[in-house]
């Protein structure tokens, strides 16, 4: 028989977020009412239709999906390590820094040949930021630390 | 006449240098997104927002370069499909199956003619009806109040939920949660704010732009890791690329039926492109396959579902226009993105604003001939940009995303969100919840309350009032009954998995 586990677990954490979504409603803290609904009732009935609707995952759940194999998971895992570290140093190290090393590596996870793929990285970097920064005016960071260098 | 007053005016604004230029962009990038598997229409669109907004574009500019972009996909995705058995969307599924076949049997070239004859014909035809009908249907839906929107919002959801995955109930939890998302932030009518745990980032709510790049762009790279990397054999020897006299008389009425199959199945909330590319190919099947060639590199297989996937296209902006309620993540997005130049679509969208409606329409008949000629003579060009190796598309693919999402509020802190979307669609997209439900539901969301609101403003807090008009009756009626949408659709059309069954 083949596992139902990953729909009643989904059922379940649904179940216990729509509890909290709703609790949370009945919180907002309304001085005058604008209206007779107010801004509580909407996310009232959405809540409650949530946890109905999750006892039909938890209740009559699909068969469960195929997952990615573990060095899948490697993968996403350091793609999303790669998203976080970029959000962090796009604006010390600037867009044409940040965003090289960024697709560096993305091109390494995806297998591309080392030099091609950092002189791809560096190429496209350095074309996005003179097509947006330059031609279409839409700033970009240009870096923390080459603050001194160019005015 | 009228119409033709209209048109020539349209046509006067649409053929303005620049505008011809917006329209020549947004086929080309749309061709482009189309063609490359993974990557769509909504990705092409959702990018070019924040772009817009910065540069100040007029309305009438960006909606001919959006709808370039989503026309022009259909067009590009069935060259993939073609020469690489690689749909580039979903929509070119059974244009790959029949299409490939006759790749395989050395005949390219024609297969790709046919393919941009029968979209430039299904194109053509379906801006026709547009033309016509949404007007007509604006002055029906004038009579609009805000309980008949509340219960047209209620039927787009559950049509988009019967018909976007395999399983309604997962359809329905996916469109909550779009519209649990769309309730972050400051209520507009109490200033009360929710759900924003004190965040200030959080108080104007979540940009549908960083959600939607997360949830498409930034989805496809978690996807492909676990993608094995297949060696396509890439056809570059496309011999002539066209097709017979003969040929094309052959498939003259498969097309005319396949553009009006489109543009009707477009119409519909949910339906898009892949059901009317399936039911047209069945369709067809049924009719004229005596001799049982589809499914063997037929021509008039390719002409059927690229015919109908071009019109459904242009069908799917009647909702948008004149209702103001999409039907498709690809329209939902440029809905949010009319929204933002502080436009509403809706039933006084064509009188307010003649020149953004038909100056659109006069642009579809232009952008659909550029097309032509892009995907005529000019297809050895694009078939190059196929041989782009995935390692460096997909990072770049990611660049582009970044750019866009900082573009939005110039914050890394939107980068982070962009992120947590992209991980979170594709776990949604692994356990069978449609993202495009999520996206509905987001989009309209403020819209669906607010309706809400205003209606039990108007009634004094009775709720029989969503209930008391014949036309709130209707639609109400309309969205349960399309609750069983997929039972008639299995009737008339195949199913993916009897395609596959086909293509062995």
């Amino acid at each position: 028989m083949k596992s139902h586990i990953t729909d009643r677990v989904t059922g379940v954490l649904l179940l216990v977020f729509s509890a909290w979504y709703v609790y949370m409603a009945t919180t907002f803290k309304v001085t005058f009412m604008a209206d007779p609904v107010g801004p509580k009732a909407f996310p009232i009935m959405l809540g409650i239709l949530l946890g109905l609707l999750s006892f039909y995952l938890i209740f009559k759940p699909d068969p469960n999906p195929t997952w990615p194999a573990p060095d899948a998971w490697l993968r996403i895992g350091l793609i999303t390590l790669s998203f976080i570290g970029y959000a962090y140093l796009m604006v010390p190290l600037g867009f044409i820094v940040a965003t090289t090393l960024e697709m560096f590596t993305l091109s390494l996870i995806f297998k591309g040949p080392l030099l091609k793929a950092a002189l791809g990285a560096l190429v496209f970097s350095l074309f996005l930021y003179g097509l947006f920064d330059y031609l279409l005016d839409l700033s970009l960071p240009y870096g923390m630390i080459f603050r001194g260098w160019i005015g | 006449m009228d119409v033709l007053n209209f048109l020539f005016e349209g046509f006067s604004i649409a053929l303005t240098p620049f505008n011809i230029f917006m329209v020549f962009s947004g086929t080309f990038i749309g061709t482009m997104v189309g063609m490359l598997p993974g990557i769509g229409p909504v990705n092409g669109i959702v990018v070019l927002i924040p772009l817009t907004f910065a540069l100040g574009l007029p309305p009438e500019s960006t909606l001919m370069m959006f709808a370039g972009i989503y026309y022009g996909s259909q067009y590009g995705n069935s060259i993939s499909a073609i020469l690489l058995n690689v749909p580039g969307t979903s929509s070119a599924v059974v244009t790959a199956l029949e299409g490939n076949a006759m790749t395989r049997k050395g005949r390219p070239g024609p297969a790709l003619a046919m393919s941009a004859i029968a979209s430039f014909f299904g194109g053509t035809v379906s801006v026709m009806a547009l033309m016509l009908f949404a007007p007509l249907l604006a002055q029906w839906a004038i009579h609009f109040g805000p309980a008949e929107y509340f219960a047209l919002m209620i039927f787009a959801f559950s049509t988009l939920s019967s018909l976007a995955g395999d399983n309604l109930f997962k359809g329905l939890i996916a469109t909550i949660i779009g519209l649990m998302l769309a309730t972050i932030g400051l209520d507009p009518v109490s200033a009360v704010d929710r759900y924003t745990f004190g965040q200030l980032k959080l108080l104007d709510g979540l940009d549908f732009v960083v959600v939607v790049i997360g949830f498409f762009a930034i989805n496809e790279i978690f996807r492909y890791t676990s993608r094995h990397e297949s060696e396509h054999h890439l056809v570059t020897q496309l011999g002539r690329v066209m097709i017979t006299a003969k040929e094309f008389a052959a498939s003259f009425w498969t097309m005319v039926r396949g553009s009006i199959i489109g543009f009707f199945v477009g119409v519909l909330p949910g339906a898009g492109g892949t059901i009317a590319s399936f039911v047209s190919y069945t369709t067809e099947k049924r009719l004229i396959d005596r001799e049982g060639t589809f499914g063997k590199g037929d021509i008039r297989g390719v002409a059927a579902p690229e015919s109908a996937n071009n019109a459904s296209a242009n069908g799917a902006m009647i909702p948008l226009l004149t209702l103001g309620v999409p039907g498709s993540e690809t329209t939902a997005v440029m809905l949010g993105a009319l929204l933002g130049m502080n436009i509403t679509p809706g039933p006084l969208f064509i009188s307010n604003n003649p020149t953004v409606f038909w100056g659109l329409i006069a642009s579809m008949y232009v952008g659909n001939i550029l097309l032509l000629v892009l995907n005529l003579p000019l297809v050895g060009i694009f078939v190059r940009i196929l041989k782009v190796p995935q390692w460096f598309l997909l990072p770049a693919v990611v660049a582009i995303s970044f750019v866009a999402v900082y573009a939005v509020n110039n914050s890394p802190f939107d980068i982070l969100l962009m992120a947590g979307f992209g991980l979170l669609g594709f776990l949604m997209r692994k356990t069978g919840f449609p993202l495009a439900s999520v996206i509905l539901g987001l989009v309209l969301g403020p819209l669906m309350e607010n309706n809400l609101r205003r209606a039990m403003s108007l009634s004094d807090g009775d709720w029989t009032y969503l209930f008391a008009s014949p036309i709130s009756i209707g639609l109400w009626i309309a969205a349960v009954a399309s609750l069983f949408l997929p039972l008639i659709i299995k009737r008339f059309s195949v199913t993916p998995v009897e395609v596959a069954e086909i293509a062995e």
